[in-house]
Formats: C-alpha cells, structure tokens, sequence
C-alpha cells in the first residue's frame, strides 16, 4: 500500500482529499501546517508528497525546499495542488523540483486522484 | 522645469505603488476564491459521479447546472487573475525579438490534443515568403494568440477546420485565425471586446466563459501598437485579424 503524506491547510478540503485517497487504498497521513509537515516528512516510507503552497508558518515552498534536502524524502515525488497559478510560483516550484504543479480549483477530485495513479504507478 | 518633472516622477511612483496595492488585493482574493471554488467543484462532482448515494434525474439536472455555473465563476477567476496580470506587468512590458512563426508553431503544437479531442483540425498555414521578427512581449501574444484559437475551437462544430495563416504586409505582420463555427450576429458585433461581454450564441453553445478573453487580447494588442479586428457571419463562421508592428525594441516604451 502506497503511502501519501497530504499537506493541506484547509480542513475542508483536507478531508475531501484524505477521504478519496484513503478509499483508492492508499495509506494516508496529513499535516495543516508548514511546520507540521517539516515533521512529517521524517517518517519512513513516504511514495508521495502532496503539497499546497499557502500554508501557515512555513510555507509550501520551505516545505519542499526542506524536502528535496531531506535524506529520506529527497527522491520522493511531489505534486504541487495550490491555488497559486502565476508564472514566478510555478517556475519557483519548479527550480525546487516539485514533479507537477497542478491548480485545485482546475481539477476534480477524481482528476488529482489519477494523476496520483500516474506518478506511483 | 525640473521641479515640474520632479513632481511628474513622484506622482508616478505613487501611482505604480497605489497599482501594486491594488493588483495583489486581486491577487489574494482571487486565490482565496478559489479555496471555496474548489471545494464546491468537488462536492457537486461527487454527487454527480453518484459517489454519494443515487440521485434523481431532476437532481442531477439541477446539481449539473450548478456544477456548470461553479464552473464559470472559476474561468471568470482565472482570467481575472490573467488580466491583473497583464495590466500589471504592462507596465513593464518584456519587449524581444520574437520569431512569429516559430511562436505560432509551438502554440499550434500545444492545441494539438484539444483540437483531436474535439475533433477539429487545427492548421497553420506558414507564409510562403520571410517574416521578419518583431519585437514584443511573447509571453503576451502568446496569450493572445491561446485566445483566438481557443474561442475559434470552442465556437465551431464537430469535424470543423480552424486556419491560422500570416504574412508580412508592409511594416506589419497580419495573422488571420478563422474557424466556420457560429458566428457572431450584427447586433452583437460592436460590443465583442467589450470588458465581460459575451454572445448570445456563445453562451448557449458554451456557459463557461466569463468575456474577458477579447478584451485582453485588445489590450495587450494595443500596448504592441497593433490591430486587432474580425469578419464575421452568423452561422458561417468568424475570421480575427492581427496586425502587429515590425518595431525596433526602442520604439515601443
């Protein structure tokens, strides 16, 4: 079973997202805050990083800047969902090596949930 | 004299800064916007796809309709977001030399899936003698040329052809991107690149649009010192025309 970490600071959107993945069988754990997730990416077996970018304390981008530096994570595929969409944050995204930058409102949930598919294989 | 000029400089700086302010309030709303867009986007998808539970035929009618006016109000979002965009960096425009043709290549390539999709085929027609290159912001006529091609696809039927084509006339580069789908009807015909104005006949054969495409192709159009115009008959379809300066980089700021 595929392990997926879902960094998201809205609960709403948070459990819509934990809700679809955990019945597409993955095994899912979260974070709400940047400095959560700094946490979180110190467990072992991560396959997949979910990642907003507005997120309280640290944001998104320390997040995966910390990430790609992170003996354990720094391979990890991660999937930028935000509500960003200008040029300077995807390519900032993409200078920090995020595997794909895709715009929330853009996308259903079943949308995101293929695209995780995808990436893990 | 000079004080005069001094006094020019300072307002001008006030100004940018007031702009700035007001593009990031734009900025930040439209971004909080899309928070509970998305949210809603995904709820109603899930009651569409039945993940919920069954749903009765009016339901589903009713939960479609507000699903697709949802829709909407996201396009209207993202081309808010462009369009702030484009005045705010308007004001320092990104002027090089830019190879059209090459331009009009990529962007063609990029519809390619879209325009199978929606089986239409999407042709460009290269100019049977050199372009010269001019000099303009490529990122926005890149975004003018998606908006062409986007409304010639989105307005035309099944099984349809949309042509780009260009050529060099005098000291200007003209591109005509024409399609054979709806047309626009007389009535209409002033009011197109109009801020948030769409067509009847747009509207029904598409609810999602939010009238903002044309009006900033106008704009960015009119910041090259260019032209932007349009042949249309109802039912026969719509042709636009651009006419873009052959500039040297120092004659455009």
């Amino acid at each position: 079973m595929s392990k997926i970490l879902v960094v998201e600071d809205d609960s709403f959107l948070q459990g819509l997202e934990v809700g679809k993945l955990k019945k597409e069988g993955y095994d899912v754990i979260t974070a709400s805050t940047g400095k959560e997730a700094l946490e979180k990416i110190k467990e072992d077996g991560i396959d997949l990083i979910l990642l907003d970018l507005v997120l309280p304390n640290f944001d998104g981008f320390e997040v995966l800047k910390e990430i790609r530096e992170n003996e354990k994570t720094k391979k990890t595929p991660v999937l930028v969902f935000s509500n960003l969409s200008e040029e300077k944050d995807i390519k900032k995204a993409e200078d920090l090596k995020a595997n794909d930058f895709m715009v929330k409102s853009n996308f259903t949930i079943d949308e995101l949930a293929q695209k995780i598919k995808a990436i893990l294989g | 004299m000079s004080e005069e000029l001094e006094k020019l400089k300072i307002e001008n700086e006030e100004l940018k800064k007031q702009n700035s302010v007001k593009s990031d309030l734009i900025s930040i709303s439209a971004h909080q916007l899309r928070t509970s867009l998305s949210a809603l986007k995904w709820i109603l998808k899930m009651f569409l796809d039945k993940d919920i539970g069954p749903i009765t035929n009016e339901q589903e009618s009713f939960i479609n309709k507000a699903y697709i006016s949802n829709e909407r109000m996201i396009a209207l979002v993202n081309d808010m977001l462009t369009l702030n965009h484009a005045e705010e960096i308007a004001l320092s425009f990104k002027f090089e030399k830019v190879d059209l043709v090459k331009l009009v290549e990529e962007i063609t390539f990029e519809f390619s899936g879209e325009s199978s999709k929606k089986h239409i085929e999407l042709i460009f027609l290269r100019p049977d003698a050199d372009v010269l290159e001019i000099s303009c912001d490529r990122e926005m006529i890149r975004v003018v040329f998606q908006n062409l091609i986007e409304n010639a696809m989105k307005y035309s039927n099944d099984g349809d052809k949309v042509i780009l084509s260009m050529q060099q006339r005098n000291d200007n580069v003209e591109i005509s991107v024409r399609d054979t789908g709806i047309g626009i009807t007389d009535d209409e015909k002033s009011k197109i690149f109009e801020k948030f104005f769409r067509a009847d006949n747009a509207k029904e054969k598409d609810p999602v649009g939010s009238g903002l495409g044309l009006f900033t192709s106008k704009n960015i159009v009119e910041h090259h010192k260019g032209k932007i115009w349009f042949d249309s008959n109802e039912k026969s379809g719509t042709t636009f025309y651009l006419s873009l300066p052959i500039l040297k980089a120092s004659d455009t700021i």
